[in-house]
């Protein structure tokens, strides 16, 4: 090695040591308040959170709904409240976005400051990289959609019915109750998704949560007759094979998305086997969020009438009780349906993997 | 690259020995030689060594240990192979997952030899669509081009409905969610990679050992079967060993297209386990070091196989190119072979993602449906979120990967073929293990050795090229090593003894030689690299989108036809730039024939 050679090492590795001091370097200093931001009940808590986000400027909110329908109106209309903030977003499916925030903070790199999805800020949680938090807001709702130690909030609900090919199956002929789906005419006829928090698992959850263990599980050993197609598609591309008419009935589905399709002309529609899956679409806070007040104003937001208007608008069922959904009868009590079983994050992450054990010792040849 | 005159390649072989007593007597040339080739050695295993053995490290471990909710390793554990053990007496998933891959890798190898061949060796009309339909099938999502033979061969797709009325049967003729249903679609994807490869190959052969036979009375089969199959042995093992390992390891199409036939490999339980929380991928981990054991083992004999790597040379100092067997009569037959061939792997695919993509949701081909023609879903694609940035960075992407990727490869193939090193079939393993390398477990890997190490690509595009790079390596080995076996070495001795550098024997002898395998190679990684979706799904940023993730968005979220709309786009744009590199390249590396 000559000594150039040598000396442009060294400068390299100085340049490093720089580099990783100012990379690493000034975060720890702003995530020291983050409890107190987090948990302010004072009167005027509002002014605090706006002079805080004025400095702070920006938020990163790790998403798990979709960027082009629902996220970017909400960006959108909050930036308009508050100008001088920036909501930058990164978009996955719950698994990528817990994932990629344990990876980040194993790391010690606090880049999130807010993290939603059905299940992802449970397994956040559970991991004990949520902080709690207060928001005034939190009051209107019912207690099955907030948490009762003050981890999540909720934006949107989701209901899973079947979904059924109106060429192929006519209204008087559906199978109405749990029971009428072990009918032999339905054999081969319906296909479900393996997918953990909406297909195959989360239905066999409700049937052994609402029938009870012992029936429930005879009721699944007379379904597994019935040969329901599985298929790691998901619930929307399921219900697209039954508008192609490949499968009569897709078993379980978001209702809303067969709702938009059959506005479009397409030959299907949902109907409910009661109780109804639910599922809950919450918001939480990360536990270093390096940017506290901005992430609270958009907690605070969200979980408002006013940002509750924008889902509503956007076509995604409000979880606020006094918004109801822009199609009122796809959520319960609005002339469809009235009995749902809420499935909550905890009950997902504690009995989820019973489920899909079951499915697949069950239900899988 | 200078033409042979045509008179020589006449000449019957006579000694494909290179000349020992040169080396002697051109004592410096050697002497740099053998100093370039330490330096090329160092310098391969070095950079090879930094891409393959952390997330190496990382595939044992995750087999090794629990996970902690908080992502860190917690106590070891032997259960994930005792689990895989079990599964493996289960003789139903381990027999569908043999069938599924013997059967994907021989049709498919059948498929794009033939193929190949008559493009190559033959006078055949319309040769130039086998490359045309190579590049554009391989360029459309794999998820939409899996959804399209759903679509067709499905209980309510065209196919059916007129087998239907043809056969007057009632129920559904063909069933797409079985066995054969896997390995046609699986086959299908592999067969342009199959075509690349072997075409390259046989455009490198050596003519005069076909025209020996041919002298000898040989009937064009007889010479296809005894002369060029048997030379082209390195290159039907890499297509058939990295298709095998492919369709063994793969649980995409067995998920989407056997699973709702019930029919389980493998791999199911793996995936299915990717739903438990916290996710695990121990299982997985042990599946990866298992097939790596094997895969070593077979490595190995096919390195001892090859050492007698003169058996295998086609281009030596005498002409090379091959002359073009006249078909006569035959010539309709392989034009019509040719056509089948593009529309059933291109047009048919194709047009029913086109289809999709015009309609508000999706109805099977009839006239009713013209009616209901809409650019809606165009709109809806075109509006995708930084979409823009999506298409430039997946070009970028794609083109400093291959490059990286066939540069790297050449030089490592180099090292194996020309150079007597002991244990270098190591290096030949060390390439070859990404390709078993779990997509997850990998890009978790390379996520986490780059938040610890202080070197800031985190969230750049760097981090997903240094991982696109590792994850392709196995692809470009397997083109330049076959490529190289058939370049005699007498070639770059004469460079050599006429006192030629290293360098100057690598870049005028050596790699313009090798063109055809290295545009093979090079336009294979480009388009396999743009549909990567597991590693980049994690090592994303959003700054940095790229085109794979948003597909996945659309297939995760949006309707068939916002999908299919969106790939039509993205294939057209993929096959124009392969195609224009493939002409530029063309034109100035390849002969034409």
């Amino acid at each position: 090695m000559t000594i150039k050679s040598k000396h442009l090492l060294i400068g390299l590795a100085v340049a490093f040591t720089i580099t990783v001091v100012v990379i690493t370097g000034p975060r720890q200093s702003v995530a020291a308040s983050v409890e107190d931001v987090a948990m302010m009940k004072s009167a005027d808590r509002q002014k605090i959170l706006i002079e805080g986000a004025k400095k702070e400027g920006k938020l990163m909110w790790y998403t798990t709904l979709i960027v082009d329908q629902v996220v970017r109106p909400v960006k959108e209309a909050f930036e308009k409240e508050y100008p001088f903030i920036q909501v930058e977003f990164y978009r996955g499916n719950a698994e990528n976005l817990v994932r990629r925030m344990l990876a980040e903070y194993q790391a010690k790199r606090y880049d999130v400051d807010l993290i939603d999805g059905t299940v992802s800020p449970v397994m956040a949680q559970r991991a004990g990289l949520l902080q709690r938090f207060y928001s005034p807001l939190l009051a209107e709702y019912p207690a099955e959609l907030k948490d009762s130690q003050g981890f999540w909030g909720s934006t949107n609900l989701y209901f899973l019915t079947p979904g059924y090919n109106t060429r192929m199956v006519k209204l008087n002929e559906l199978p109405k109750t749990y029971q009428d789906l072990l009918n032999p005419r339905w054999k081969g006829q319906m296909m479900w998704s393996t997918s953990r928090g909406s297909g195959a698992p989360i239905f066999i959850g409700n049937v052994l949560i609402s029938m009870g263990q012992e029936a429930g599980k005879a009721y699944l050993q007379r379904l597994k007759g019935q040969n329901i197609a599985k298929s790691t598609a998901s619930n929307r591309q399921i219900l697209d094979l039954t508008i192609a008419g490949e499968f009569p009935i897709a078993l379980h589905i978001f209702n809303h998305h067969a709702y938009i399709s059959k506005t479009a002309g397409a030959p299907v529609d949902w109907y409910a086997i009661e109780p109804v899956t639910a599922t809950i679409q919450t918001i939480a806070l990360a536990k270093n969020t390096p940017h506290p007040h901005a992430a609270m104003l958009l907690l605070d937001f969200v979980l408002s009438e006013k940002g509750q208007k924008v889902f509503q608008q956007s076509n995604y069922l409000p979880a606020h009780p006094k918004v109801p959904a822009k199609q009122a009868d796809l959520k319960p009590g609005g002339g469809r349906f009235s009995k749902a079983l809420y499935m909550t994050p905890d009950i997902q992450f504690d009995k989820g993997n019973e489920w899909v054990d079951y499915f697949q010792n069950q239900f899988l040849k | 690259m200078a033409k042979q005159p045509s008179s020589e390649t006449y000449d019957l072989p006579v000694d494909s020995h290179p000349v020992p007593q040169a080396r002697r007597i051109f004592g410096l040339s050697i002497f740099t030689r053998f100093a370039a080739e330490t330096w090329v050695l160092v310098v391969v295993a070095v950079v090879t060594a930094y891409l393959v053995l952390p997330p190496l490290y990382s595939v044992i471990q995750t087999s090794l240990f629990t996970t902690k909710l908080t992502g860190e390793l917690d106590e070891f554990t032997l259960s994930y192979y005792r689990d895989m053990f079990r599964e493996l007496q289960v003789l139903g998933p381990f027999l569908n997952t043999v069938y599924f891959s013997v059967g994907s890798a021989l049709l498919a190898t059948l498929l794009g030899g033939l193929v190949a061949w008559i493009v190559t060796r033959t006078d055949s009309p319309l040769r130039g669509l086998g490359y045309f339909t190579a590049f554009a099938s391989f360029g459309t999502p794999f998820i939409l081009y899996t959804i399209g033979w759903l679509l067709i061969l499905g209980k309510a797709g065209p196919v059916n409905s007129w087998l239907r009325v043809f056969l007057d049967h009632s129920g559904p003729v063909v069933n797409v969610y079985s066995m054969w249903g896997m390995v046609f679609v699986e086959a299908l994807l592999w067969s342009p990679f199959v075509f690349l490869l072997l075409a390259a190959s046989f455009r490198s052969m050596d003519p005069s050992l076909e025209e020996a036979s041919a002298v000898c009375g040989a009937r064009v089969w007889q010479t296809l079967r005894r002369i060029s199959l048997r030379l082209m042995l390195p290159a039907f093992f890499s297509v058939l060993l990295l298709i095998f390992i492919r369709a063994f390891e793969s649980f995409e199409i067995p998920a989407l297209v056997g699973l709702p036939g019930d029919i389980r490999v493998l791999t199911t339980s793996i995936l299915l386990d990717a739903q438990r929380m916290p996710p695990t991928y121990g299982r997985a981990g042990a599946f990866a070091v298992l097939l790596m054991l094997v895969v070593a083992c077979t490595l190995y004999f096919y390195f001892r196989m090859t050492r007698e790597a003169s058996r295998f040379h086609t281009i030596t100092g005498k002409g090379y190119r091959p002359a073009l067997i006249q078909l006569g009569g035959w010539r309709y037959v392989t034009a019509a072979g040719l056509l089948l061939y593009s529309f059933v792997l291109l047009v048919l695919p194709f047009l029913i993602v086109l289809w999709a993509s015009l309609l508000p949701f999706y109805i099977q081909p009839s006239l009713e449906a013209i009616s209901k023609f809409t650019l809606k879903n165009y709109v809806t694609a075109i509006h995708f979120p930084k979409i823009t940035d999506s298409i430039k960075n997946s070009i970028l992407l794609g083109i400093g990967s291959a490059s990286a990727v066939m540069v790297l490869t050449t030089l490592a193939s180099w090292i194996l073929v020309r150079t007597k090193l002991r244990g270098r079939w190591l290096l030949d393993l060390l390439t070859t293990l990404p390709l078993l390398f779990p997509g997850i477990v990998m890009g978790l890997a390379i996520m986490r050795f780059y938040l610890l190490v202080p070197i800031p690509i985190y969230g750049t595009l760097w981090i997903l090229l240094v991982a696109f790079v590792t994850r392709y390596i196995p692809y470009g080995i397997r083109y330049t090593h076959s490529g190289l076996l058939q370049l005699h070495r007498e070639l770059e001795e004469a460079a050599y003894t006429s006192g030629s550098s290293w360098l100057d024997t690598m870049r005028r002898i050596t790699l313009p030689l090798l063109t055809p395998s290295f545009l093979g190679g090079w336009v294979f990684i480009f388009l396999l690299s743009a549909k990567e979706l597991s590693m980049s799904i994690l090592l994303v940023s959003p700054q940095t989108p790229v085109v794979s993730v948003a597909i996945y968005e659309l297939w995760e979220n949006g309707q068939v036809g916002e999908l299919a709309a969106f790939g039509v786009i993205w294939t057209v744009i993929l096959v124009s730039v392969a195609i224009t590199y493939y002409l530029i390249a063309r034109r100035y590396g390849i002969q034409q024939h």
